[in-house]
């Protein structure tokens, strides 16, 4: 288990004049005094606390407005107006009544009374719940037993920078470095490993045939701490189970391993399926596994009939992208560089090299399907030559490129950014770009790359990770040395992996 | 700042109108998303840190902090956050308007 924790320095709690107040009905009185001015959460107390908390000596609402917690006095803090108060009145506490803490002006700072903080607590807790606003994420506060406990444990880990916690080589089992360079990139999605570390799969599953079982294995044995390299032989021996397609000791795919991978990690998360009305879903193209979750996108096809304009529109759930780059034998419409293509990113498209945002643009082009490919139209009722266009309806979490054509040196970005096309800017059935482009809602950051050397039949995987922040490693089966962005950036990259950086709450 | 008496009254009169209405802790908790999802939550906190450093731990007070960081912070806040909340507060009083 990993702690991040360190334990609390034990602060005196409270001072004398914060215990001096803590007579008769205080509770009650401390609890109004949060209810009516500070976390106000019924229309009256928010009329009461509107009209009333101006400072009494200047009128002012700003300037950190605190109350007297011994008579009815509210004063600004900045222009010291409540200082005077407690002197004059020989009142030492006030409440602040913006975040609610207590100040004592004998011991001239913010006092952290544990009885007190506890109805705070309680107060601000009520009041978000009167507002609609329910239960918001407050971070953990670990109770003594709960400190007692973590420091026992001998497992107990320390997160810094330079640690490397999360990484461990995989011992190849005979040509399974395809397999390895996936794990890899799984082991580092932050989502994927919050999820396995936080215990959260419940296994419906009677057999130990589990792989989403393993999978929590896996993350407890690369976030163990070992620096031994890990022999991945039950894992190995549960994908050839499962996707007999990859069954045998011949190189595979890492493309296809990924895509197998996924499959049955989602097909064993049905335990983990359950839904808002505390049911499980049973509906395999709604899942809400985690699976889907990180990695399932929308994607929207498009086909526009040439003759009567109509469109028709399917959309495809997507675990990858597979990306053709330019050049290739298809047809395609030209890019022109020195047109809108040059700014995307900030950067200047370079003729002759191609860019990730090339081939994305590629695969979102217009597409004329040509008149050997008639398409049967709804509207006109007869075959009718048509274009096809692909967007990407929804985004996923996590974004994997496969890149189909393997020759051509691809310089990476190590962040992209996803245009979203507006619906108002649909011109003849084609999207055209809108103009907001860099918007933080659409960033996404490299975090693997899987690289192939050598040809489909000998050949070998290795992968780039990023485990913290700018700290890559290169993955070569057991061998795990650390790597340069440059060294990422310059690699040729097969597969590659972004992870949305803002995530929102639904 | 100084603000001419008009000014404070229009202050104070907004202020009471988005409280009353409930609407300032919504708009406080808009707020609150936009400052953490531009790294501004995080350029204070890390600022915070070095006036801990500077004034020592045991030393330092919530007062000291609040001096130290209010002016940085203030300065730092991304001009399109400030444009977002103006343009709600706007949005609200056109809506609520006596």
């Amino acid at each position: 288990c990993i702690s991040r924790v360190e334990p609390r320095l034990n602060f005196p709690a409270g001072c004398s004049h914060v215990n001096g107040y803590k007579v008769d009905n205080w509770k009650q009185n401390l609890r109004v005094i949060y209810q009516c001015f500070v976390w106000s959460g019924t229309a009256e107390t928010r009329r009461r606390k509107a009209k009333s908390c101006i400072c009494h000596m200047c009128g002012a609402h700003l300037n950190r407005l605190h109350s007297c917690l011994y008579c009815v006095f509210f004063g600004c803090f900045t222009k010291k107006h409540i200082h005077e108060h407690a002197k004059n009145k020989r009142h030492n506490l006030a409440i602040d009544l913006l975040y609610g803490g207590i100040y004592c002006f004998v011991c001239q700072d913010y006092i952290y009374d544990k009885d007190m903080e506890q109805i705070a607590k309680e107060e601000q807790r009520k009041a978000w719940k009167l507002q609609g606003i329910g239960e918001k994420y407050t971070t953990w506060e670990p109770t003594k037993r709960e400190l007692e406990l973590l420091r026992h444990n001998p497992k107990r880990r320390k997160i810094t920078t330079n640690c490397t916690i999360g990484l461990r080589g995989l011992i190849n089992l005979g040509n399974t470095c395809f397999m390895n360079c996936i794990v890899q990139a799984l082991t580092h999605t932050p989502l994927l490993r919050d999820f396995f570390l936080s215990d959260r799969h419940k296994c419906e599953m009677q057999s130990n045939s589990c792989l989403v079982c393993e999978m929590s294995q896996l993350f407890q044995e690369f976030y163990s701490g070992h620096r031994s390299p890990h022999i991945p032989f039950r894992l190995l021996h549960l994908v050839w189970t499962h996707a007999r397609h990859l069954a045998g000791y011949e190189q595979q795919d890492a493309h296809e391993f990924l895509i197998a991978a996924l499959d049955v990690l989602h097909r064993h998360c049905k335990g983990d399926t359950i839904n808002d009305n505390g049911k499980k879903a049973n509906n395999p193209n709604h899942c809400n596994c985690i699976i889907d979750q990180i990695f399932t996108g929308g994607l929207q096809s498009d086909v526009t009939c040439q003759v009567c304009h109509g469109v028709s529109t399917t959309i495809d759930p997507f675990w990858d992208i597979s990306l053709d780059l330019p050049g290739s034998s298809t047809p395609f419409w030209p890019l022109s560089p020195g047109g809108d293509g040059s700014t995307v990113n900030g950067e200047s498209h370079l003729s002759g090299s191609t860019t990730l945002t090339d081939c994305l643009r590629r695969f979102t082009r217009p597409e004329h399907l040509g008149s050997s490919a008639k398409i049967k139209c709804g509207g006109c009722h007869s075959y009718q030559e048509s274009t096809k266009q692909l967007t990407m309806k929804k985004l996923p979490i996590v974004a994997c490129f496969h890149l189909k054509v393997r020759s051509l040196c691809l310089p990476q970005k190590l962040t992209v950014f996803f245009v979203f096309y507006s619906k108002e800017s649909r011109m003849n059935g084609q999207y055209q770009q809108s103009v907001d482009v860099l918007n933080n809602d659409n960033k996404y950051s490299l975090f693997a790359v899987v690289n192939h050397q050598g040809t489909l039949e000998s050949g070998h995987y290795t992968s780039f990770i990023r485990q913290h922040k700018d700290q890559w490693f290169k993955c070569d089966d057991a061998i795990i040395t650390k790597a340069s962005i440059k060294d990422v950036l310059d690699s040729e990259g097969y597969l590659l992996f972004y992870h949305k950086q803002f995530l929102e709450y639904e | 700042q100084v603000l001419s008496k008009m000014e404070s009254r229009m202050r104070a009169t907004i202020n009471q109108k988005l409280t009353e209405m409930g609407e300032r802790e919504r708009l406080k908790e808009i707020l609150r998303a936009r400052l953490t999802e531009c790294g501004w939550k995080d350029q204070m906190k890390a600022h915070c840190k070095e006036v801990i450093k500077e004034k020592g731990l045991e030393h330092v007070t919530v007062d000291d902090l609040v001096v130290e960081i209010t002016p940085k912070g203030r300065a730092l806040v991304p001009d399109s956050v400030k444009k977002d909340l103006l343009h709600r507060i706007r949005g609200f009083l056109a809506q609520h308007a006596t």
